[in-house]
């Protein structure tokens, strides 16, 4: 069972709900794109249900909120610190099914990733509903079919918006309250069957062939493409990268803050060692790093899905207009001819 | 070869003398330099029709059709009715009813009224540059009407950013677009990608500092170009939504004084630009005593001076508050010949 209401109820049945938490959702700020006339859609705390873009899926991710790019982890004061308060309000989280899967992989990764469970996650996490925004499919670089990733039984409250009015299902009893006087429907959401795009990938059989694919000549094409700029993994949902930063207010560097900031595996420096010494100091051993931690690595320690939820903002958002899926096609030709090999030597 | 034909005159109709006696080219008009293809079957019909069958792209953005002989023009300017009223009347809402302003009846049927108000050229802008800040021929559209038709020269120019592709800097009125910016340091991630474009690319005016993880900017000398926010990988930097423009006034070519120009106004709004050109009649009328001669604004501002220029020109316009405005422009001209302005008392303008 569902609800209707017209664009002009939404705030007045959000009332308790906008009251009791701080809500969060894909908004549209115009003219802030990286070319001039150019919108960008981020996440941002919402005062009304109509400021929400439902309809074009957002530049950046919903994991900004509970993974915000820069969070103050603690303040020092000589040999004293405090830890940084958490958010005062509980969180109402709008998001399509490929965040909220993304989201549960954030979790894998600093909750269940080692010994201990992040708390500055946590205590978000662990404080956070979603409401499950509906999703026509995405537009042309959405392939969250292919990653599994276009359903999802995470939320409370399920919309859909229309032309003028709203849907709702609710599965949470804490909000029904709040809509019970609305015209009921039989709305409850529907899933995307089917993207324009998609891409099946090949597991890879061994280690050695792990390590011919590492070797192949696939991937020096992005040293002449990649200008490792770091925007592909900023507005990946799956990402976590970070690094620690502290911050000091004046001369005295016994005063500040530790703050952690994204860190991304595409920009140069990122795995810099106290000797200077990189790792991966080419952009296309960094995009085969990330290629294979996405399409591979991450599988293998979490014998679950692959980390990538196919949301295809690495995509949208690559300014040199390098798709993940191409790569991933490549990947696979470059797969077949190892193992083609092998069978004939 | 025999003829009678007031060549001034036609050059006024946007006809111009050609080597040959007789034969005439035509400019046609393309404000902004942008236009829709469909136009193209025009100027090839006027060209096969009419000209010699050859086009050539003007460098001020006009449709250049060669080889016009002096008996088609009646027949050409009959054609050319169609054009006009589609591009001049419908597409930039030119009064074309008037001349400088004032009231002037024009036979539609009789070509271009005027040709001093040369055609404002720009660089495609933000329609589709990845670098541009504004839509540049849309802007030339609404300028368009406030010059034309007018028998008072003036080139503009229109770049849509500090790039400067279409030569701001070498016209009497170029206008460039540019962007404020606005930093958002929760978005930061200190990548330094944005230190690096503004090094390589422009002026230089971003340093990290790593005490606190955020980009410091010395303000006064950013160009506005918007290159830090293509570089950012997290929207940490942003335009403002209102787009700025930058007027560079006295530039230009010739064969006697050429001179970059000099920067006139900075952070200007559109309404600014628009108000400020509209006085361009006005200024041209005074130093020229109403009397429009083929004399072009550089030219005229070096007459009347640069304060004078700018008393007239900023006449009733309301500055906006991040508007600058040049105290004074000290031009650095080529002089062909040394001391190209020593001469006799008489032969001073
Ligand atoms: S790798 Fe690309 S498509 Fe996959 S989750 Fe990240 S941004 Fe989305
Ligand atoms: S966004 Fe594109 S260019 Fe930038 S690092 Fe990622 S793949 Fe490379
Ligand atoms: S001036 Fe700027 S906007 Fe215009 S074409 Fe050049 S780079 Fe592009
Ligand atoms: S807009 Fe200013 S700060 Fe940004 S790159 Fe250009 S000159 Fe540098
Ligand atoms: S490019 Fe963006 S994220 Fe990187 S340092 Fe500059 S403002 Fe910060």
């Amino acid at each position: 069972m569902g609800y209707k209401f017209n664009f002009a109820d939404a705030d007045r049945l959000f009332c308790n709900i906008f009251d009791k938490y701080d809500i969060y959702a894909p908004k549209k700020f115009p003219k802030q794109g990286r070319y001039s006339d150019t919108d960008i859609i981020k996440y941002a705390k919402i005062n009304s249900i109509n400021e929400i873009e439902f309809h074009i899926k957002s530049d950046y991710s919903a994991k900004e909120v509970l993974n915000p790019i820069n969070e103050t982890l603690f303040y020092f004061i000589e040999n004293e610190f405090r830890e940084s308060s958490a958010p005062k309000k509980p969180i109402l989280l709008f998001a399509r099914p490929c965040d909220i899967n993304a989201i549960e992989i954030q979790s894998k990764i600093f909750e269940e990733n080692g010994e201990f469970s992040d708390i500055y996650f946590t205590r978000i996490k662990n404080n956070l509903k979603f409401v499950l925004m509906d999703c026509n499919g995405g537009d042309d670089t959405c392939f969250c079919v292919s990653m599994n990733s276009n359903f999802t039984d995470n939320w409370a409250i399920a919309i859909k918006q229309l032309e003028n009015e709203y849907l709702l299902s609710i599965k949470d009893s804490e909000f029904t309250s709040d809509f019970e006087n609305c015209e009921q429907t039989d709305f409850s959401p529907e899933f995307v069957q089917q993207n324009t795009l998609s891409v099946n990938i090949k597991e890879i059989p061994n280690k050695e062939v792990l390590n011919k694919l590492k070797e192949h000549p696939f991937w020096l094409e992005y040293d002449k493409r990649c200008i490792s700029c770091g925007s592909c993994t900023v507005s990946c949902p799956t990402c976590t990268c970070f690094t620690t930063r502290d911050i000091i207010y004046s001369e005295n560097p016994k005063v500040g803050e530790r703050k952690r900031v994204y860190a991304s595996c595409q920009i140069e420096g990122f795995d810099q060692m106290a000797g200077q010494k990189e790792i991966r100091n080419k952009a296309s051993e960094r995009m085969r790093y990330k290629v294979l931690h996405k399409y591979h690595d991450y599988k293998e320690r979490f014998k679950t899905k692959h980390m990538c939820v196919g949301c295809g903002r690495c995509i949208h958002r690559c300014p040199e207009a390098i798709s993940i899926v191409s790569t991933l096609e490549k990947m696979n030709n470059a797969i077949d001819e190892i193992l083609n090999k092998d069978i004939q030597e | 070869m025999n003829k009678d034909i007031d060549i001034k005159k036609l050059r006024l109709n946007c006809y111009r003398q050609s080597k040959e006696v007789g034969k005439f080219m035509l400019q046609m008009r393309v404000p902004g330099g942008f236009i829709d293809a469909k136009y193209l079957s025009i100027v090839q019909h006027i060209a096969q029709t009419y000209g010699d069958g050859n086009f050539h792209f003007g460098t001020r953005q006009t449709f250049n059709i060669t080889g016009i002989p002096y008996e088609n023009i009646p027949e050409v300017n009959k054609y050319l009715e169609q054009y006009i009223e589609e591009v001049e009347t419908c597409l930039c809402d030119v009064n074309m009813n008037t001349i400088a302003g004032e009231e002037a009846y024009w036979e539609p049927q009789s070509g271009y009224p005027t040709i001093g108000a040369r055609n404002i050229t720009a660089c495609i802008g933000n329609y589709h540059c990845i670098c541009g800040n504004i839509n540049t021929f849309e802007l030339a559209r609404k300028i368009e009407s406030i010059i034309f038709p007018s028998h008072y020269h003036i080139k503009i120019n229109i770049s849509g950013c500090p790039n400067d592709c279409n030569k701001a800097h070498m016209c009497d009125f170029g206008i460039i677009g540019v962007a404020r910016m606005e930093y958002h340091p929760e978005r930061c991630i200190a990548c330094g990608a944005c230190v690096k474009a503004c090094e390589k690319g422009a002026t230089r005016v971003l340093s990290l500092n790593e005490n606190l993880g955020r980009i410091e900017k010395d303000a006064c000398c950013c160009v506005g170009c918007g290159e830090c926010v293509r570089a950012c990988p997290t929207s940490a930097w942003t335009r403002q939504e209102t787009p700025f423009y930058r007027v560079i006034i006295g530039g230009r070519t010739g064969r006697q004084t050429p001179r970059a120009g000099k920067m006139f106004l900075n952070w200007a709004t559109e309404d600014v630009i628009l108000n400020t050109l509209k006085n361009w009649q006005k200024f041209s009328a005074y130093v020229m005593d109403n009397k429009p001669e083929y004399l072009h604004g550089g030219h005229l501002i070096d007459r009347a001076g640069y304060k004078k220029f700018k008393e007239i020109i900023l006449d009733g316009v309301k500055l906006n508050p991040e508007c600058l405005v040049a105290e004074n422009i000290f031009w650095d001209e080529t002089e062909y010949r040394s001391n190209f302005n020593v001469k006799p008392i008489n032969l001073h303008k």
